[in-house]
């Protein structure tokens, strides 16, 4: 493991802390109090001088620091609307390190599954066609407003979910929907300790470097897909590969470090741990090992077979869209 | 800067050339990449808009690359494999029978029309199957028009950076 | 917890020379630079990074035009060659060697296809050149990260095992035996011999077919090289050219040499069934031998139709009769492998042409038999009384059949293809009747007389003068084989002769002999084991039919004969001393050479998910337990890039076609 001597990077005192949440659901947020009783240990060392979801912080407060004064910066969600990629901008100066924190700021996740959709669309279910909704007067959210103590500038949402690395530079990026609190505690210990890799943004931190295949307990009897079977439809044969069962499990394509918790739970892995390996595209990377072991020999067999697969593309780019080749629907 | 990966530099069109499809294809080295010899040496005519890629198997197309040819501009993309039972590595292509529906499938969700994205088996033989479908692929792509992938997701103009400075008029 | 492969493993090489590229863009004669401005394509190439040298040349595979490309990389030192011309089917190799002749890997070569995919196919000359421009520099974009490679060298094991035999075989067999090699020689059926065996006598000689494979038979079996073994079938297969294991089953003979008195054993058996090598023209005992002369020289027992009653073991006082003999296996090992597996005649389905309904109507192979003086009826023809007697022979039965008129196949298709043997056999039985029965009427129904060899059409003409009578009919309308109304004749044949401008004809007929088609021996499991290729007619596929006519895909597999294509025995024997000499020269250059594209693990890459492992059709990735990694077997790896594709962490690459290069070409084709 490389250092880069991050102590020398830092203030003296105590650790200044930074959390951020931009298009996220704040289960990253949660994720960093599952380290327990270590947040005591934590609060010892770190003072925590921006999160929003814990404590009042105004952008001014956060504007009026001098650059590089938060010394890491745990940033969450992907970059969807004007007001998110300011903010990111922002912590990006005010930072020293800036860590892009859990699937979504990473990858996208799960919101970058809207990229599928135009914004319209996106607007006509959410404030039009949603069957629980009220809002007789079809009102949708504006960017402007005119009010009588001035005009209202309200942020623009983005056409797509963007990955923080999109908009700035980002030190590393942790994997995870959320990360798992084990692998949350050693990285903070580590950015206590000053034990931290070089900065590059392909580095990531808080995972392994193998597949969840690899730290699950289910044994691979090298077989092809005979079928495919949805999880809630069928029970799995216990610690049997549930991928060789024709459960569309993505630890081939996802990396380690979370423990395999959904194979353990006789669930399939939904990915959040990124690509694996040298891979950039996890969702296209498990299209093509998945689409190389499906028992067919004839084209009938394999398009009945790939027509049993529900939703390939929201399965398999499930918290990765963001980070794919096409990373988008083409509509406006 | 990583905003690179989302603001590539549109392909370099000249505007007063009338757009032409771009299509990238795919072939195996001991069926389809002969039988597109096969129709040189025919002298069977088709368009100039599929720039061949040789593989030694279909096996080897990793739908990444189809992905990336997508992403950096091409307008459609052919897979071509020897036929079912032909394949000179016992099972290569039974790869690309099963990669390629789900590949198709998926790019449907991102938006990529069917008629821009073929698979089709093309034996050595075949130079003459080869030669049509080159021409109906040029011609589908054709019909369904310019896909230019950098380009539309440029003219989203999303991650420019404009500054709103919501906290007022400091940093 | 924390990962730093991604930065360890992905980008350049620092500290690497930037390459050098020369481009040579080849006119070849006119055929390229008639359509393609090939000055223009190398002027564009050289704006390429990394070009240090661009050149046309008339004929770039001409001994000047190699001489060039060798003299410009010494002089330029070029570290990489992209030559544009033809097709690299023509003359990769040929530029390979030329860039080796001039001390640089052969590997560090690219070439482009600018004739058959461009030139060739595309008339628009603007179109053209700018295509083959967008080729030539992807290729260069491809060239700048190629790497040296190096052909892997195999040891071979000195020996071969041929498949098959019959005369293919036999010939393959003795060819190698006398250049010296190790042979084995397996056939499934208890004799040697094959089809020919069952043939009375051979085109273009009017030999005899018997004698001259005794001779054939008589050098094998006397070779101290070449073992035979006969009653054995291929169980499984496994390992590569240079080493195959052939695990073979051999059926219990039943009798050994010293069975003195055949004839004794054979008589007191009470147990018959059909002759198969009279095709169903006469019967045989359960204890037998299907003609005299056969090798090897004992009977056999069919263990289908023997009782174990033990008459047979009684008549010649127990010796050399083993009625509880067991079958064996043995695994043979050998460098490479010919298949003779051979053909079997075209079986008219029951009723097509009245085959099966009518007595009189027969096929080729039973006529041979019937003319053989030691066949079935003695060479006796059974005719009834009329004379002079009327003979018909029916050409393409089984052959050149069409989809929609004829009845389909077991397997759902016709048997569309030439069988190319039957016109001149058809002939030369017909030539040979004419002379047995100097007053006989004979009529051919034929679609095309296709006696297309040397000495072949000699037989059309002989039998054109002696009055055999051609009826030409249309393949869209077959003839039609009936039960003559007055009861005079066995059979009538109606059809509408061509050659008469569609006149219907009736020929009534004392025998029609069917001129059936040739169909593979069916060696299904043979191609799945060997994974074979397999074209539409079943036959096994070359690999090219005219640059490497006798090999199959599978390195160091080899063809020969009728398993390749319906051939006459000419044609077969000459196929199997060509594929005996490919075998001959693989095995003594002492080692194999393969392409070196074969797939790697990297290992600090590899996440151990295991997905390669289902991938490979060759078993050539294992798992390394201890590890968790996955490792290439280079020995077993083919090198076609499946498991790099499917690899979801991208660990996995094919040499000469990893992610990078491949990119490249999209990137220029793509102009990003």
């Amino acid at each position: 493991m490389t250092t880069n001597g991050a102590t020398s990077d830092r203030q003296p005192g105590k650790l200044r802390l930074g959390v951020y949440w931009a298009s996220s659901c704040g289960g990253c947020d949660i994720s960093l109090l599952e380290i327990g009783e270590h947040l005591l240990e934590l609060i010892e060392v770190a003072d925590i001088v921006f999160w929003p979801c814990v404590a009042d912080f105004k952008y001014r407060t956060v504007a009026d620091y001098p650059d590089g004064y938060i010394d890491v910066c745990l940033f969450n969600g992907g970059i969807r609307s004007s007001e998110q990629e300011q903010i990111a901008r922002l912590v990006r100066r005010k930072s020293r390190t800036l860590v892009a924190y859990g699937a979504c700021a990473m990858d996208g996740g799960i919101p970058a599954l809207a990229n599928l959709e135009s914004t319209r669309e996106i607007f006509d279910a959410v404030y039009h066609s949603n069957p629980s909704l009220q809002n007789p007067g079809h009102v949708e959210p504006q960017t402007h407003w005119a009010t009588p103590h001035g005009d209202l500038e309200l942020p623009r949402l983005y056409p797509q979910v963007l990955r923080l690395a999109d908009i700035v530079e980002v030190d590393y990026q942790m994997p995870g929907c959320p990360p798992v609190g084990t692998q949350v505690w050693k990285v903070l210990q580590a950015v206590v300790a000053g034990e931290v890799p070089a900065r590059n943004a392909a580095v990531r931190v808080g995972c392994d470097n193998r597949s969840v295949c690899d730290e699950c307990h289910r044994e691979k009897r090298k077989v092809r897909i005979k079928e495919f079977k949805r999880p809630h439809l069928a029970i799995p044969e216990p610690n049997w590969c549930l991928l060789e069962q024709g459960f569309v499990c993505l630890g081939a394509s996802t990396r380690s470090g979370c423990g395999a918790l959904c194979p353990k739970a006789e669930l399939t892995c939904r990915g959040c741990y990124g690509s694996a390996g040298l891979a950039t595209d996890q969702g296209t990377a498990m299209l093509s090992a998945l689409g190389s072991v499906m028992d067919a020999v004839t084209e009938d067999r394999a398009n009945e077979l790939v027509g049993q697969i529900a939703d390939p593309t929201g399965t398999f780019y499930r918290f990765s869209l963001a980070s794919s080749a096409l990373k988008a629907h083409r509509k406006p | 800067m990583s905003q690179a990966d989302l603001t590539p530099v549109p392909v370099e069109t000249p505007t007063s050339q009338p757009w032409e499809p771009r299509i990238i294809a795919f072939l195996c080295y001991w069926c389809s990449y002969t039988g597109a010899d096969n129709a040189g040496t025919s002298r069977l005519k088709y368009p100039a808009n599929v720039d061949i890629i040789r593989v030694m198997c279909s096996g080897r197309i990793d739908p990444d690359l189809i992905m990336t040819a997508f992403a950096q501009g091409a307008d459609g993309v052919m897979v071509c494999g020897c036929h079912i039972g032909d394949c000179h590595y016992i099972a290569g292509n039974h790869k690309t029978m099963t990669r390629m529906p789900l590949l198709s499938r998926v790019l449907q969700d991102f938006g990529i029309e069917p008629e821009r994205f073929v698979h089709e088996w093309v034996s050595a033989a075949e130079g003459d199957k080869f030669a049509k479908l080159v021409r109906q692929v040029t011609e589908q792509v054709r019909q369904v028009g310019r896909l230019d992938w950098p380009g539309r997701m440029y003219r989203r103009g999303v991650g420019h950076g404009e500054d709103l400075q919501p906290w007022g008029d400091q940093a | 917890m924390f990962d730093a492969t991604d930065s360890a493993a992905s980008g350049s090489t620092p500290g690497v020379q930037a390459p050098r590229v020369g481009v040579f863009v080849c006119h070849c004669g006119g055929n390229i630079s008639d359509v393609v401005d090939v000055k223009r394509v190398a002027e564009e190439a050289a704006r390429m990074p990394d070009v240090v040298f661009t050149t046309t040349h008339m004929f770039h595979c001409s001994d000047p035009g190699q001489a060039l490309i060798e003299q410009k990389i010494r002089e330029h030192a070029l570290t990489r060659v992209v030559v544009a011309a033809c097709s690299p089917t023509l003359h990769q190799i040929t530029f390979r060697r030329a860039v080796e002749r001039a001390g640089l890997n052969q590997y560090l070569f690219e070439h482009v296809n600018i004739r058959e995919h461009v030139s060739w196919v595309i008339e628009d000359k603007e179109a053209a050149t700018a295509k083959a421009s967008r080729l030539v520099r992807a290729a260069v974009n491809r060239a700048r990260l190629l790497v040296p490679l190096d052909k892997r060298r195999i040891p071979i094991h000195p020996a071969a095992l041929v498949i098959g035999g019959g005369v293919a075989g036999l010939m393959a067999a003795r060819d190698l035996g006398d250049r010296g090699m190790k042979v084995t020689l397996i056939e499934n059926r208890p004799f040697l011999g094959g089809r020919m065996a069952q043939l009375w006598n051979v085109f273009p000689t009017n030999e005899e077919a018997r004698p001259l494979l005794s001779n054939l038979v008589r050098d094998v079996v006397k070779h101290p090289l070449i073992t035979i073994l006969t009653g054995a079938h291929v169980v499984n297969s496994e390992g590569v050219v240079g080493d195959f294991k052939t695990k073979i089953k051999i059926d219990a003979r039943g009798v050994d040499e010293r069975l003195t008195y055949p004839g004794n054993a054979i008589a007191a058996c009470p147990e018959e069934t059909i002759s198969e090598f009279d095709f169903a023209l006469s019967r045989r005992k359960a204890i037998y031998m299907p003609y005299p002369g056969c090798f090897p020289p004992i009977p056999a027992i069919d263990w289908h139709t023997c009782t174990k009653c033990g008459k047979c073991v009684a008549a010649v006082g127990g010796k050399g009769i083993n009625l509880d003999a067991k079958s064996r296996e043995l695994t043979l090992h050998s460098g490479v492998i010919i298949l003779a597996t051979g053909y079997d005649p075209y079986e008219p389905l029951l009723g097509e042409y009245g085959y099966g309904i009518f007595p009189k109507v027969i096929t080729l192979q039973q006529l041979h038999r019937m003319l053989d003086p030691e066949g079935p009826t003695a060479g006796a023809l059974p005719f009834d009384s009329n004379t002079p007697v009327r003979i018909g022979f029916l050409h393409c039965v089984g052959a050149r059949q069409i989809d929609g008129v004829n009845a389909p196949q077991p397997d759902g298709k016709v048997k569309d293809y030439c069988a190319r043997t039957c016109c001149t056999a058809a002939m030369h039985a017909a030539v040979a009747l004419r002379e047995r029965f100097p007053k006989s009427h004979i009529t051919s129904f034929y679609q095309d007389m296709r006696t297309y060899g040397r000495g072949h059409e000699e037989y059309y003409e002989q039998a054109s003068q002696q009055g055999v009578l051609f009826v030409r009919y249309s393949p869209w309308h077959p003839p039609r084989v009936d039960k003559d109304r007055t009861g005079k004749w066995p059979v009538v044949v109606r059809t509408n002769d061509l050659l008469t401008d569609g006149l219907p004809i009736e020929v009534p007929l004392d025998l029609l002999v069917l001129a059936t088609g040739v169909v593979p021996h069916d060696i299904s499991e043979l191609v799945t084991m060997y994974s074979c290729a397999v074209g539409y007619d079943s036959f096994l596929l070359e690999v090219h039919p005219k640059l490497r006519p006798v090999e199959l895909a599978v390195s160091g597999v080899f063809l020969a004969g009728c398993c390749q294509g319906p051939m006459d025995i000419t044609e077969a024997c000459s196929a199997a001393s060509a594929a005996a000499s490919k075998a001959a020269a693989m095995i003594s250059q002492g080692q194999v050479e393969m392409d070196p594209f074969i797939a790697s693990v990297d290992e600090e890459v590899c996440t151990g998910c295991q997905t390669c492992l289902t991938v490979c059709p060759y078993d050539a990735i294992v798992r390394d337990e201890a590890r968790g990694l996955a490792i290439v077997s280079e020995a077993l790896c083919t090198g076609c890039g499946t498991c790099a594709a499917a690899c979801p962490s991208s660990a996995i690459q094919q040499a000469g076609f990893n992610d990078r290069q491949v990119r490249a070409e999209i990137d220029v084709l793509l102009g990003v």
